[in-house]
C-alpha cells in the first residue's frame, strides 16, 4: 500500500515515523527515569525537560525533512516527470539542472539520456520520412510505367480476388464497366482456363514458373492471351499471380481470314489447273483439238486467270487491313530524316501535313537518309526538301532537291544497299516490301523528286481523345531503393568523385555562393590522374575581403569565369554515376542541391563524407578536420594549396583512398556498410543520403 | 496519208519466250511490224536501232528493269514519239502509279485477257497515228 504513495509523501511519512518513535521514545525514557525516583516533586522537572527536548527533537526533524524534501525528493519527482513526459511524447526543452544540484550527477546524466532520445528520435523520424518518401516515388513510378505498358496486367489474391489491376486490363475484360477490387476475376473472365492454369502452376512448385493461356471474356466473348504468374507470399493459402492479358480476337480473326484465303486459292487454282492438264492430254501433241474442246480449254484458262487476278487484289487489300506497322506521325518522321541528315552536314527544309502514317519510322527514316546522301553526293543536289501530304487514303512522301534527274537504275543501285551497315544481309528494298510500296522519281514545279507513297494514314486531329491511364490497387508494392545497387557494392567498385568548393562565405541560404569547385575521380581505387574538375566560378555577387583571406580568390579572378549554374552543370556531368565525396559533405553539398529545381538537374549521388569516415575509424573523440585528418594519416598539402579547391580535393581523395583499406579492416565491405556505421556518427553530421 | 499506210513497228520486250510467242502471235494477226528483245541491258539500243510507234515492256527483266528502260526513253527526245505499254505480273496500284509516272502510257497485269491487249495496243498505236498526222 505504501508502494503506490508518492515518493513524496512516502518520505514525509517516513519523517513523521522518525519524529513519533523519538517522541515516543523520549516520554517512555523520562517516565522510566520518574518512576525510579519515585519523588512526585520531580514531575514538573521532567515534564518541562521532556516538553523541551521534544520540541526541539520534533524542530530537528522538521527541518531535515524540509531539506530532503527540497533537494532530493522534489527534483527526483520532477526529474522522473520531465524523464517520462520525454519518453511518452516530443517535449524536446532543456531540462532545468539548477533544481537537482544536490543530486550529484543524476541531474547531467538524465539530461544526456534526454538528448540522446531525443536526436534518435529525430533521426528515426527522418529515416522513417525518407524511407516513406522514396516508397511513394518508387510506387509512383512503378504506377506509371504499369498505366502505360500496352498489355492489361492484373493481381489476383489466390482466391482469384483482384487487388490490382490498369486500365488496359479493364478495356479488356470489362468492355467499359469498371471492376471492383474486392470482386472475383471470374465475374469478367470465364473461370475455366484461369483455375486451370492456377491449378497447373502450383502443382509445378517452382515459384518462378510461368504458363501461357487463352481465356474468354464474359462480355463479348473476346479472346485474350494471358500469361500467369505466381506472386510470392500467402504460406497457409493458395498464392495469388499476376495475370497478363492481350486481345488476340483481331489477331485470331485476321489469322483465320488469312488462311480462308489460302484454302481458297488453292481450290479456284487447284480446279481449273487440273482441268486444263487433262484437256492437253486428250489432245493429240501437234493437233488441234475439236471444238467443243478447244472452247473448253479457253474456258479454263480464263477462270484460272481470273481467280489468279482476284485473289491476289484481296491478298493485297488484307495485307492493309492487319498492317504491323505502327501509327507514326507526319512531322516526326520529317524531323527524324531532318536530324540525321544535319549530323551529316546535309540541310534539309521539310513540311509535314499534321497525319499519321501506318510505317515504321525508323525504316523510312533510314531508307531516305541513305538515299538523301546519295542524291547530295553523286547528283551534287541542292536545296533538299521534305514533304509529307495526304493522298486518298494514304500518304505521299516526296523527297525534292534542285539539280539533275536520278536515273532508275542508280535508285536500284541504292535500294540493293543494306539499310544498316551493322546488317548487311537486309538491303533498303525490304523497306519498300514491308511497306508494300515503291520509290520512283517525277519531275515536280522545276524541282526533281522521289516519291514514296504510304499505303495509309489519318488525320492526326481526328485521334480520339487519349484516355486516361490508370492503375487501381490496394496494396503497397516494395521496391529496391536506387542505391540498394550501390549499397552492395564493395567500396574497391564503386567509382568516386571527390570534391570541394571555395565560397563566397558560409551562409548558401542568405545568397553565399560558389567561386571556385575542384573535383577528381577515383577509379578502381586509384584516383585518376588526367580526370581533373578544377575551375573558377562568377558567383555574380561580391566577394567579401575575409574570404578572400581564406581561400585567395578576388572578384577580379573571377570576372571572367563562367556562371555557376554552367559550372553546376558541367560538374554534374562529370560526377554522373560516382558517389560524391567530400569534407565536411552537408556543406558543399547545399550549395550543389539549392539549383537543382532552377538547372533541372537532381544531385542524388549517393555521398560519403570524410568527416564521419573519420569518426568511424578514429572515434568520435578525435579532431575531424581536414589538417588533422591529414596529419594524421601523413598526408602533406603543400602550403600553396591549403584552402584551394582542388589541393583540398586531391587531399581529401588521398585522406579517402587511405581510409578505405581501414574501413575494409573493420569489415565494412560495401557502401551499404559503410553506411550503416556512419549513420550512428549522424550527430556529428548529417547524413545525406 | 503515208502515215496510215505504213505498217506500225512494235518491239516486244519480254524475257519470257512463252508469253514472247504468244505475243508475237497476236502481233503477227493484227498486222504490226514487230521485233522481240529478251534481254533488258539490249532494249534500248534496240529502240533507238528500231524506232518502233509501240514498246510492250515488261517490267521485271534481265539486265535492266522495265522502269529503267522506260526512263531512259523518256529521256531521250528523239524518242519521243515512242509509246510505252508496261506489262507486270504483280500489278499493283502503286506499280502502275510508279510506271505512268515514269512515263509509260499504259499499264496492263499479267495474265491479261488478249481482247484487253489488243484493245490497249490499238488505242496507243491510234493516239500515235493521229498525233502523227
Amino acid at each position: 500500500m505504501l508502494a503506490n504513495l508518492s515518493l513524496r509523501i512516502r518520505v514525509f511519512l517516513f519523517f513523521a515515523a522518525l519524529a513519533l518513535g523519538t517522541l515516543g521514545a523520549l516520554a517512555l525514557g523520562l517516565s522510566l527515569g520518574y518512576r525510579r525516583l519515585a519523588s512526585p516533586e520531580t514531575l514538573p522537572a521532567f515534564i518541562q525537560g521532556g516538553v523541551v527536548t521534544g520540541f526541539v527533537t520534533l524542530g530537528l526533524v522538521a527541518w531535515v525533512w524540509f531539506l530532503f524534501d527540497t533537494n532530493v525528493a522534489k527534483p527526483i519527482d520532477i526529474l522522473s516527470g520531465a524523464l517520462r513526459a520525454r519518453a511518452h511524447s516530443d517535449v524536446t526543452t532543456e531540462m532545468d539542472v539548477a533544481i537537482a544540484r544536490y543530486l550529484g550527477d543524476l541531474a547531467p546524466a538524465a539530461t544526456a539520456a534526454a538528448h540522446r532520445l531525443a536526436e534518435t528520435r529525430s533521426a528515426l523520424a527522418e529515416s522513417v520520412m525518407r524511407e516513406t518518401q522514396r516508397l511513394s516515388d518508387e510506387k509512383s513510378r512503378l504506377e506509371t510505367l504499369l498505366s502505360d505498358v500496352p498489355v492489361g496486367v492484373l493481381l489476383c489474391s489466390g482466391d482469384h480476388t483482384l487487388a490490382f489491376y490498369n486500365t488496359q486490363a479493364v478495356d479488356l475484360m470489362a468492355a467499359g464497366t469498371s471492376p471492383g477490387l474486392d470482386r472475383k476475376l471470374f465475374d469478367y473472365l470465364r473461370d475455366g482456363p484461369v483455375r486451370h492454369a492456377h491449378d497447373r502452376l502450383i502443382a509445378t512448385g517452382d515459384p518462378d514458373a510461368a504458363t501461357d493461356l487463352l481465356c474468354t471474356t464474359l462480355v463479348g466473348a473476346k479472346v485474350l492471351q494471358a500469361r500467369m504468374r505466381l506472386t510470392p507470399g500467402g504460406q497457409n493459402s493458395a498464392p495469388g499471380y499476376v495475370l497478363t492479358l492481350r486481345d488476340v480476337t483481331a489477331d485470331l480473326s485476321a489469322h483465320a481470314r488469312r488462311d480462308a484465303l489460302l484454302a481458297e486459292v488453292f481450290d479456284r487454282v487447284r480446279r481449273p489447273s487440273a482441268n486444263l492438264a487433262t484437256l492437253m492430254e486428250v489432245i493429240p501433241q501437234g493437233q488441234a483439238g475439236p471444238d467443243r474442246m478447244d472452247t473448253a480449254l479457253r474456258q479454263e484458262v480464263a477462270a484460272l486467270a481470273h481467280a489468279v487476278t482476284e485473289l491476289s487484289t484481296r491478298h493485297d487489300e488484307s495485307r492493309q487491313d492487319g498492317w504491323p506497322l505502327a501509327q507514326t506521325r507526319a512531322s516526326d518522321l520529317a524531323d527524324g530524316l531532318k536530324a540525321r541528315l544535319e549530323g551529316q552536314n546535309v540541310p534539309l527544309t521539310t513540311h509535314a501535313a499534321d497525319i499519321l502514317l501506318r510505317a515504321n519510322g525508323f525504316e523510312i527514316i533510314s531508307l531516305l537518309d541513305g538515299i538523301a546522301l546519295h542524291i547530295r553526293d553523286s547528283l551534287t543536289a541542292q536545296d533538299l526538301s521534305l514533304t509529307i501530304e495526304e493522298e486518298d487514303s494514304g500518304a505521299m512522301i516526296r523527297l525534292c532537291w534542285q539539280g539533275p534527274p536520278v536515273s532508275i537504275a542508280a535508285l536500284d543501285r541504292w535500294l540493293a544497299e543494306p539499310l544498316d551497315a551493322s546488317v548487311p544481309e537486309i538491303p533498303c528494298r525490304t523497306v519498300l516490301a514491308t511497306h508494300a510500296t515503291e520509290i520512283w522519281p517525277e519531275p515536280i514545279n522545276g524541282r526533281q523528286s522521289l516519291c514514296l507513297p504510304i499505303r495509309q494514314a489519318r488525320r492526326a486531329t481526328a485521334k480520339p481523345k487519349p484516355v486516361i491511364r490508370t492503375v487501381v490497387y490496394d496494396f503497397d508494392l516494395l521496391s529496391r531503393a536506387r542505391t540498394d545497387k550501390v549499397a552492395d557494392t564493395r567500396l574497391e567498385n564503386l567509382t568516386y568523385v571527390v570534391f570541394d568548393s571555395e565560397t563566397t562565405g558560409l551562409l548558401p541560404q542568405q545568397g553565399d555562393e560558389i567561386v571556385q569547385i575542384a573535383a577528381v575521380r577515383i577509379v578502381n581505387g586509384r584516383r585518376v590522374e588526367g580526370e581533373v574538375f578544377d575551375t573558377l566560378v562568377n558567383p555574380n555577387r561580391s566577394i567579401p575581403l575575409s574570404s578572400t583571406e581564406v581561400h585567395g580568390i578576388t572578384e577580379a579572378m573571377v570576372a571572367d569565369a563562367p556562371p555557376v549554374d554552367e559550372v553546376l552543370k558541367r560538374f554534374h556531368k562529370f560526377a554522373e554515376g560516382a558517389v560524391l565525396i567530400a569534407h565536411n559533405a552537408p556543406f558543399d553539398m547545399q550549395f550543389l542541391r539549392r539549383r537543382e529545381a532552377e538547372l533541372g538537374l537532381s544531385f542524388d549521388h549517393p555521398v560519403l563524407d570524410t568527416v564521419l569516415l573519420s569518426a568511424v575509424v578514429y572515434g568520435q573523440h578525435e579532431v575531424h578536420s581536414l589538417d588533422a585528418l591529414t596529419h594524421r594519416l601523413g598526408i602533406t598539402i603543400p602550403e600553396a594549396d591549403r584552402h584551394t579547391a582542388i589541393g583540398d580535393t586531391v587531399a581529401t581523395a588521398d585522406a579517402f583512398l587511405k581510409l578505405m583499406p581501414m574501413l575494409q579492416g573493420r569489415d565494412l565491405a560495401t557502401f551499404g556498410d559503410v553506411l550503416t556505421e556512419v549513420r550512428k556518427h549522424g550527430r556529428l553530421l548529417k547524413d545525406l543520403n | 496519208m503515208a502515215v496510215i499506210d505504213r505498217k506500225h513497228r512494235v518491239l516486244v520486250v519480254e524475257d519470257e519466250d512463252n508469253i514472247a510467242l504468244a505475243l508475237d502471235f497476236l502481233m503477227t494477226r493484227e498486222g504490226y511490224d514487230h521485233a522481240r528483245v529478251a534481254d533488258g541491258a539490249l532494249a534500248l539500243p534496240r529502240i533507238r536501232d528500231m524506232h518502233p510507234d509501240l514498246v510492250l515492256l515488261d517490267v521485271m527483266l534481265p539486265g535492266a528493269s522495265g522502269y529503267e528502260i522506260c526512263q531512259g526513253v523518256r529521256l531521250d527526245p528523239s524518242l519521243a514519239d515512242v509509246k510505252i505499254l508496261m506489262m507486270t505480273a504483280r500489278g499493283s496500284a502503286i506499280e502502275k502509279r510508279k510506271g505512268l509516272a515514269i512515263g509509260a502510257d499504259g499499264f496492263i497485269t499479267k495474265p491479261f485477257e488478249l481482247k484487253e491487249l489488243r484493245a490497249e495496243v490499238r488505242r496507243l498505236l491510234d493516239v500515235g497515228s493521229e498525233r502523227g498526222a
